[in-house]
C-alpha cells in the first residue's frame, strides 16, 4: 500500500511540474491520459452505492484514453452471433474510473475544466465524496467545468463514472452506439486533459466565410465569470500556405457571457476551398482584457476554408459551383478498435481511400465523427453529412428524448460548425413519427448556421424546412439504383427533378459470399467474425468448403459489375445532386452485410483496382446508352456517348473516339466523333455512332471503348452471337426432352445421352435472378436468396460459349428464364456446371445446370426455359448450341451417377392418367 | 386612386408573386379500365401470388350482413386500403388501423377494397415478411370472409391518353379525372394537390408523382419541359377524395 501510495505521489508530482512546461500564455493544461484506478459497477444497484461517497480508493487499474473491452473486462461472450460480428467481453452499464491531483496553487482564481474527447454515453464527475457535474452528449467532447469544486492547492479525488447504457430511449441500430458496426463501449478516448484558464475567455469561436467579399465573420462569445465589467482587445491571425495576415479589435463588456462579432477582410490572395483545392486557414484569436485593474489572456484557434454552401435546383452548389456528390455511407463500422479512430491516421488513410476510389462525399448514418475526421477530411477535400443518433422511431413523442436531440444538434453545429468539409446536415435515418419534430430541428438549424445544408429526415417524409433529400424515392418515382440492368439508356434524372436536390440513398448493396480469410484479421479486435466460423462449418459440412474462395471471387466480381452499372446510372442522372453508396466498405451488422469490395476494416478484397474503379467514378467519366448487351451478328450496335464532367473545368476541343475490341485486344473498329468543347458541372451529350456486327462471324466477347482526349476511358462489355437456327434437335445419339418421361428413361437405360431442359415452372425451387442478393440474406429473406453464380468454364460444355467463372451481362437472358435445382440430396462429388450460391447462412449446392451418369446413359440437365421469346435470347441459343456440340461429340462423358429418383425430386410432381 | 387602378395593382402584385393558377377536373374515366386479369381465391392472396411486384389492386366480395354496422377487421394490410360497399366510401386501412365499421343493414352487399402497396418492409419485426397487399383473416364480426375476387390494377404504367374519358358526374369509387389547362407560356410550376385524398398525376401523358394527404408535402414539381404553350392535359387518378373537383398550379412547392 505505502509503494502505490508514493507511486501516486511521484505521479502527481510530474503532473504538476508538466503544467507548467505545457502551459500556454495563462492556459495550462494537465494531460490526464495514462493508469487510472478503474472499478466495474454491473449491478449498479445504487448510484453512489459505490466509493465516492465513502473516498473510498478504487482497487483495479485501467489505461486510458482507452475501452473496456482493451482490457477483457465484463462478460465472456460465449456465442456465436449469426448476423453481426461478436464482440469477445461485453460490458453495459456505469464503470469507475479514479485519479488523485494536486490542483496547482497558481491556478487560483482560474477556470477549471477536466475535458474528455469522446465517451459513450453519460460521464458524470464526483470531486471527493460528491457527485458535481454530469453530461450526455454523444457526438461531441464532454467538457466539464470544475471550477466551483475544485480548490487550488488541495489534492482531490477525481472519480470519473462512465455509463453507457441508453439514456433516452433512441433506436439500438443508430450507429452511434450499436453493437453492430463499432460496439456500445465503455471507457474515454481521444484527448484527455484538464486545463485551467483565465476567468475571461473564448467559450465558442464561429468563423462565417464571405466568399464574394473576400472576408470572415467571426463570431464569439466570451465567458466572463467575474461578474465585473472587461475591456481589452482580441488580436486575431489569419495563417495559411503563403499568407498572413493579423487584426486588432476592441471589445468590452460586462455580462457573464459577452457576445463578440467582427469581420475581417481577407483580401484578394485568400484562395477558395473545394474538392479539388482544399485551401485551409488558421484563424487564431488571443483575448487580452483587463478587469479592474487585473489582466487575462486566452487564446482559441479555428481552420477554416474560404467556402460558401448553397441549395441549387438539382445540384448541391459549393461556392456556386453545381457539385455532384459521389458518395459513401460511413456506418461507424470500425472492427480494429470497436470504435471510431479520433486520431488522425486511420481518418487519412479513409480520405484518401475515398479520392483512390473517386468519391467526394461520405455519408455518417445515424452518427457524427469526432473532430479528426472532419480535420482529414478539410485536409482532402471530401464532403460530409452529418447526423444524430436518430433512427426509426426516435421521432416519436417522447420529451426527454426530443431534448436530447435538441441539445445534440446545437452541440454537433457549434463542435464542428467550421469545418469546410461539414456541408450537410440531417438529423438522422428513416425517421418516423411527429414531423412537426423534425421540422422544428431542421428549421432551427438552417436558422442558427448557414454554413451547412439542412434535411429533416433521409427517404422518409419530407419537411417544408429541407434544403436537400436523400431517398430512394421522390413523389415523382423511385431515384433508388440497387442493380444494373443489361442496357444502359435509362437513368433517373426525371424523379429527381423536385423542389430541392435528391441524393439517391444507399444505392447499390449487392451482397458478395464473406471471404473466410478474414476471419484471422480479427486476432487483435474486440469482435471477432464468428457468424463466418458458423458460415464455413456448414459450407465444409455440404462438401464445398474448398470452393469458398471461388463462391466469393466469382460474387465478388458481379457486385463489380453491378455496381459499375449502379454507379453509371446515377453519372447519366444529371439532375441528380449524386448518390450515396451502401457501401464500398462491409458492414457487419443488420445479418452481416457483405456488400464492399473492400472489408470492414477499409482493406481492398482485390476484386477491382482503384485505378478501374475510377474509370467509371470520378469527376470526369465517359458513359455510354445503348439498348442491349448480346446481339445477334446480323444487328447493329448502336452507342450514345455522354461525358459526364463535374470537374474544376469544360473540355476544349476534346478528341473523342470510340474503339471495338475483341476479348484478346485486338482492335477491331475504331471511329471518332466530333471534335468539340465540353462543359462543366453536368452531363453532357458526345454523339452517336453506330456499328455493324456482321463481320464478327463466330461467337465473341467484345469491348466497346470510349475515350476522351486519350486520357478519360470507360469500356462496356458486349457479346455477339451467331443466330444458330437449329437448336434442340434430337438425333438417334442424343434425345432432347423438357420432360423427364418414360422416354428419356428408357434412352438412359440403353445407355444413351438425354439433355433435359425442364420448363423452370416443371421445376421446384428458387426462381433465379440475374442479380445477387440485396444485402444480405439474413435480414433481408426475400427472393433471390443467392449470390451469383460460379461458373465451371473450365468444362468442355463452354467450349463454345465466351464466359468467365461469374455471370456478366449476357448471363441475363438465361439466368432470368430459369429455376434454381436443390442439389443436396445429390453426391457431394457432382458439382453442377452452371453453379448458384446459395445465401451464405445455408450453404447448400444448387445448381441449374449439371451432368451425370444415370444408370449406363449420359443425362446433361440444363433447368432454363428453351421455348420462350428464343429469338431475342441470342446468350441462350449460343449456350445451348455450346451444350449441342457438346453432347454430340466425344467429350460428354459426366463422371458421377445420380439414380431417377434424384432428377424426380426436383421435377414438379406430374399426376399420371392412368387408366 | 379609382377603384380600377387598385385592381391593376393588385392583379399586378398577384401576378408577380406568381398566382396559383385553378385547374378544374371536368372529365372523368372508369378505374375498371386500369384492370388486369382477376384471380378468384376462397382467401386473401398477397398481391405477390399475382405477379404483383408492388402497384394497386382490387379485392372484391359479396357479403351478407345478419347485423348492422358490424366491424370489418383486418389481419395484414400493405400499405393501404380504402373500403367501399356498394360503390359507397366507408373508409381507409391501414397497419395503423386495421379496423373499420361498415355502415350498412342487414342483407346482401358487396364489398370493395382498393388497396395499394408501395414497396417492401425494411425495418421493425415484420421484416422477413415480403407479402404485400391483403392476406391473412379478413372478418365481419367473427366472421370470416371468403370468395374474392382479385384484380391488380395498372395504374403507374397506363397509358393515359388510352383512357376513355365522359363528363364528369358524381363518382364514387376510384377514377380517373381528366383537366384541360391553358398556359400563355410553359414553365416550371407545382401542383398543388391539397385536398385531395392518395393517388398519381399525369401531365400530357408523362407521369409526374404521387400525392398522399398525410404528408407534408402538398405538391408535385412539374417540369417546364412537361408543359406546352396551349392546352395541357392533366390526368389523376384519385381513390378516395372523389368528390374534388380543382388543383392549383403554384410557384413555390407547397407543405402543410
Amino acid at each position: 500500500m505505502n509503494t502505490i501510495k508514493t507511486y501516486y505521489k511521484l505521479l502527481l508530482t510530474a503532473f504538476t511540474l508538466l503544467s507548467f512546461f505545457t502551459a500556454n500564455s495563462q492556459t495550462q493544461t494537465v494531460d490526464l491520459t495514462g493508469k487510472w484506478r478503474f472499478q466495474t459497477d454491473v449491478m449498479d444497484f445504487r448510484r453512489g452505492s459505490l466509493s465516492p461517497r465513502y473516498n473510498h480508493e478504487l482497487q483495479g487499474e485501467i489505461q486510458l484514453p482507452g475501452i473496456t473491452d482493451d482490457y477483457q473486462i465484463g462478460y465472456k461472450v460465449p456465442y456465436k452471433y449469426i448476423d453481426r460480428l461478436t464482440r469477445k467481453y461485453e460490458y453495459l452499464g456505469p464503470a469507475w474510473y479514479q485519479r488523485d491531483f494536486e490542483i496547482p496553487q497558481a491556478w487560483k482564481g482560474k477556470q477549471i475544466f477536466i475535458y474528455f474527447e469522446r465517451t459513450s454515453w453519460l460521464s458524470s464527475i464526483y470531486v471527493d465524496t460528491k457527485e458535481v457535474s454530469k453530461n450526455d452528449y454523444v457526438s461531441v467532447p464532454h467538457n466539464h467545468n470544475l471550477t466551483a469544486f475544485l480548490k487550488p492547492g488541495k489534492t482531490h479525488r477525481i472519480t470519473v463514472c462512465i455509463d453507457n447504457r441508453f439514456q433516452y430511449n433512441t433506436h439500438k441500430w443508430d450507429h452511434a452506439h450499436t453493437e453492430f458496426t463499432q460496439i456500445n463501449w465503455n471507457g474515454i478516448l481521444g484527448e484527455m486533459k484538464m486545463i485551467a484558464v483565465d476567468p475571461v475567455y473564448i467559450e465558442d469561436l464561429q468563423v462565417y466565410p464571405n466568399i464574394s467579399e473576400q472576408s470572415i465573420d467571426v463570431k464569439m462569445d466570451l465567458a466572463n465569470p467575474t461578474g465585473k465589467p472587461i475591456s481589452g482587445s482580441i488580436k486575431f491571425n489569419v495563417a495559411g500556405k503563403n499568407y498572413k495576415l493579423d487584426k486588432v479589435m476592441k471589445v468590452s463588456g460586462k455580462d457573464s457571457l459577452i457576445h463578440f462579432e467582427g469581420k475581417i477582410s481577407l483580401g484578394k490572395q485568400i484562395k477558395l476551398w473545394d474538392e479539388f483545392q482544399p485551401n485551409l486557414y488558421t484563424l487564431s484569436c488571443k483575448l487580452s482584457s483587463d478587469v479592474e485593474g487585473a489582466r487575462f489572456e486566452h487564446e482559441k484557434t479555428a481552420t477554416f476554408g474560404m467556402r460558401e454552401v448553397k441549395q441549387g435546383k438539382n445540384h448541391v452548389l459549393i461556392n456556386n459551383k453545381p457539385v455532384h456528390l459521389r458518395g459513401n455511407v460511413e456506418n461507424a463500422v470500425f472492427p480494429k478498435t470497436g470504435y471510431a479512430p479520433v486520431k488522425e491516421d486511420e481518418w487519412e488513410r479513409i480520405m484518401q481511400l475515398m479520392k483512390k476510389y473517386g468519391l467526394n462525399h461520405l455519408r455518417f448514418h445515424s452518427w457524427c465523427p469526432p473532430d479528426a475526421a472532419f480535420r482529414m477530411a478539410d485536409k482532402y477535400g471530401i464532403y460530409f453529412q452529418v447526423e444524430m443518433p436518430m433512427w426509426g422511431r426516435d421521432a416519436e413523442p417522447d420529451e426527454a428524448r426530443y431534448n436530447f436531440f435538441r441539445r445534440e444538434m446545437i452541440a454537433i453545429l457549434k463542435e464542428y460548425g467550421n469545418h469546410p468539409s461539414f456541408v450537410l446536415y440531417c438529423n438522422g435515418n428513416e425517421i418516423t413519427g411527429n414531423f412537426d419534430f423534425i421540422e422544428e430541428l431542421t428549421a432551427k438549424g438552417r436558422l442558427r448556421d448557414n454554413r451547412h445544408l439542412f434535411c429533416g429526415s433521409t427517404a422518409r417524409t419530407r419537411v417544408k424546412s429541407d434544403q436537400f433529400y436523400v431517398s430512394q424515392q421522390t413523389n415523382k418515382g423511385p431515384v433508388k439504383v440497387y442493380e444494373g440492368l443489361p442496357y444502359t439508356n435509362w437513368d433517373v434524372s426525371q424523379q429527381s427533378d423536385v423542389d430541392v436536390p435528391v441524393i439517391s440513398h444507399e444505392s447499390g448493396q449487392r451482397a458478395v459470399y464473406p471471404n473466410f480469410e478474414e476471419i484471422k484479421k480479427y486476432a487483435n479486435s474486440p469482435v471477432e467474425a464468428r457468424n463466418f466460423e458458423v458460415f464455413r462449418e456448414l459450407l465444409e459440412k455440404n462438401g464445398m468448403l474448398d470452393q469458398a474462395n471461388d463462391f466469393f471471387k466469382a460474387s465478388g466480381a458481379l457486385t463489380v459489375v453491378e455496381y459499375k452499372a449502379v454507379v453509371e446510372a446515377l453519372l447519366r442522372s444529371g439532375k441528380s445532386a449524386g448518390f450515396q453508396l451502401l457501401s464500398i466498405n462491409d458492414f457487419p451488422g443488420q445479418g452481416y452485410a457483405s456488400v464492399g469490395i473492400l472489408d470492414p476494416f477499409w482493406d481492398s478484397k482485390g476484386l477491382i483496382s482503384p485505378e478501374k474503379w475510377r474509370e467509371f467514378c470520378g469527376p470526369t467519366v465517359a458513359l455510354l446508352r445503348y439498348a442491349k448487351s448480346a446481339y445477334f451478328n446480323d444487328e447493329v450496335f448502336q452507342g450514345d456517348a455522354e461525358l459526364y464532367n463535374f470537374s474544376p473545368s469544360g473540355l476544349k476541343n476534346a478528341k473523342i473516339k470510340w474503339l471495338l475490341k475483341d476479348e484478346s485486344g485486338k482492335m477491331i473498329k475504331q471511329g471518332g466523333l466530333k471534335t468539340q468543347t465540353l462543359g462543366t458541372d453536368g452531363v453532357f451529350p458526345m454523339g452517336k455512332f453506330t456499328f455493324d456486327l456482321k463481320d464478327i462471324k463466330k461467337a465473341e466477347k467484345l469491348t466497346v471503348s470510349v475515350v476522351v482526349n486519350d486520357t478519360i476511358k470507360n469500356n462496356w462489355n458486349i457479346w455477339v452471337y451467331p443466330r444458330n437456327e437449329n437448336l434442340l434437335t434430337t438425333t438417334a445419339d442424343v434425345l432432347y426432352t423438357t420432360v423427364f418421361d418414360d422416354q428419356a428413361k428408357q434412352k438412359l437405360a440403353a445407355g444413351g445421352k438425354v439433355v433435359l431442359t425442364p420448363f423452370p415452372e416443371q421445376v421446384q425451387g428458387r426462381k433465379s435472378i440475374f442479380h445477387n442478393h440485396f444485402w444480405n440474406p439474413i435480414m433481408f429473406a426475400w427472393p433471390p436468396m443467392t449470390i451469383g453464380c460460379l461458373i465451371h468454364k473450365e468444362e468442355p460444355v463452354f467450349a463454345d460459349f465466351i464466359t468467365a467463372n461469374h455471370t456478366d451481362w449476357q448471363w441475363w437472358d438465361i439466368l432470368n428464364n430459369a429455376k434454381v435445382i436443390e442439389m443436396k440430396d445429390a453426391q457431394q462429388a457432382l458439382r453442377p456446371f452452371i453453379q448458384v450460391i446459395d445465401a451464405n447462412d445455408k450453404n447448400e449446392k444448387l445448381g441449374i445446370g449439371f451432368e451425370a451418369l444415370v444408370g449406363k446413359g449420359k443425362l446433361l440437365v440444363l433447368a432454363v426455359d428453351t421455348k420462350k421469346d428464343m429469338d431475342k435470347r441470342p446468350a441462350t441459343r449460343q449456350l445451348l448450341k455450346s451444350i449441342d456440340t457438346y453432347v454430340k461429340g466425344d467429350q460428354f462423358n459426366p463422371k458421377v451417377t445420380v439414380d431417377e429418383r434424384f432428377i424426380q425430386s426436383f421435377m414438379v410432381k406430374q399426376f399420371e392418367n392412368k387408366p | 386612386m379609382k377603384k380600377i387602378t387598385y385592381i391593376i395593382l393588385f392583379l399586378a402584385f398577384l401576378s408577380s408573386k406568381g398566382f396559383a393558377q385553378e385547374i378544374q377536373f371536368d372529365k372523368q374515366a372508369s378505374v375498371d379500365q386500369g384492370y388486369l386479369k382477376s384471380q378468384e381465391s376462397a382467401n386473401l392472396l398477397p398481391m405477390n401470388e399475382l405477379n404483383v411486384e408492388t402497384g394497386y389492386a382490387l379485392y372484391l366480395a359479396e357479403i351478407n350482413l345478419s347485423v348492422e354496422n358490424p366491424m370489418l377487421s383486418l389481419e395484414n394490410v400493405r400499405d393501404y386500403a380504402v373500403v367501399f360497399l356498394d360503390d359507397k366510401l366507408q373508409g381507409t386501412l391501414a397497419d395503423q388501423h386495421k379496423q373499420l365499421a361498415l355502415k350498412a343493414g342487414p342483407g346482401k352487399h358487396k364489398l370493395q377494397i382498393y388497396v395499394e402497396n408501395i414497396g417492401r418492409i425494411t425495418y421493425g419485426p415484420e421484416i422477413l415478411d415480403n407479402s404485400r397487399g391483403l392476406f391473412g383473416s379478413i372478418t365481419l364480426g367473427k366472421d370470416e370472409i371468403e370468395d374474392w375476387m382479385i384484380t391488380p390494377i395498372k395504374i403507374k404504367n397506363l397509358e393515359v391518353s388510352k383512357l376513355i374519358f365522359e363528363q364528369r358526374k358524381s363518382s364514387s369509387l376510384p377514377c380517373f379525372f381528366k383537366a384541360e389547362v391553358n398556359l400563355s407560356q410553359p414553365s416550371a410550376y407545382y401542383l398543388d394537390i391539397s385536398g385531395w385524398g392518395m393517388g398519381e398525376v399525369w401531365v400530357n401523358g408523362t407521369y409526374v408523382g404521387a400525392y398522399w394527404e398525410e404528408e407534408k408535402q402538398q405538391s408535385i414539381q412539374i417540369p417546364s419541359e412537361a408543359l406546352k404553350a396551349g392546352q395541357n392535359e392533366i390526368v389523376v387518378f384519385e381513390l378516395k377524395n372523389l368528390e374534388q373537383k380543382n388543383m392549383k398550379l403554384s410557384k413555390q412547392a407547397v407543405f402543410r
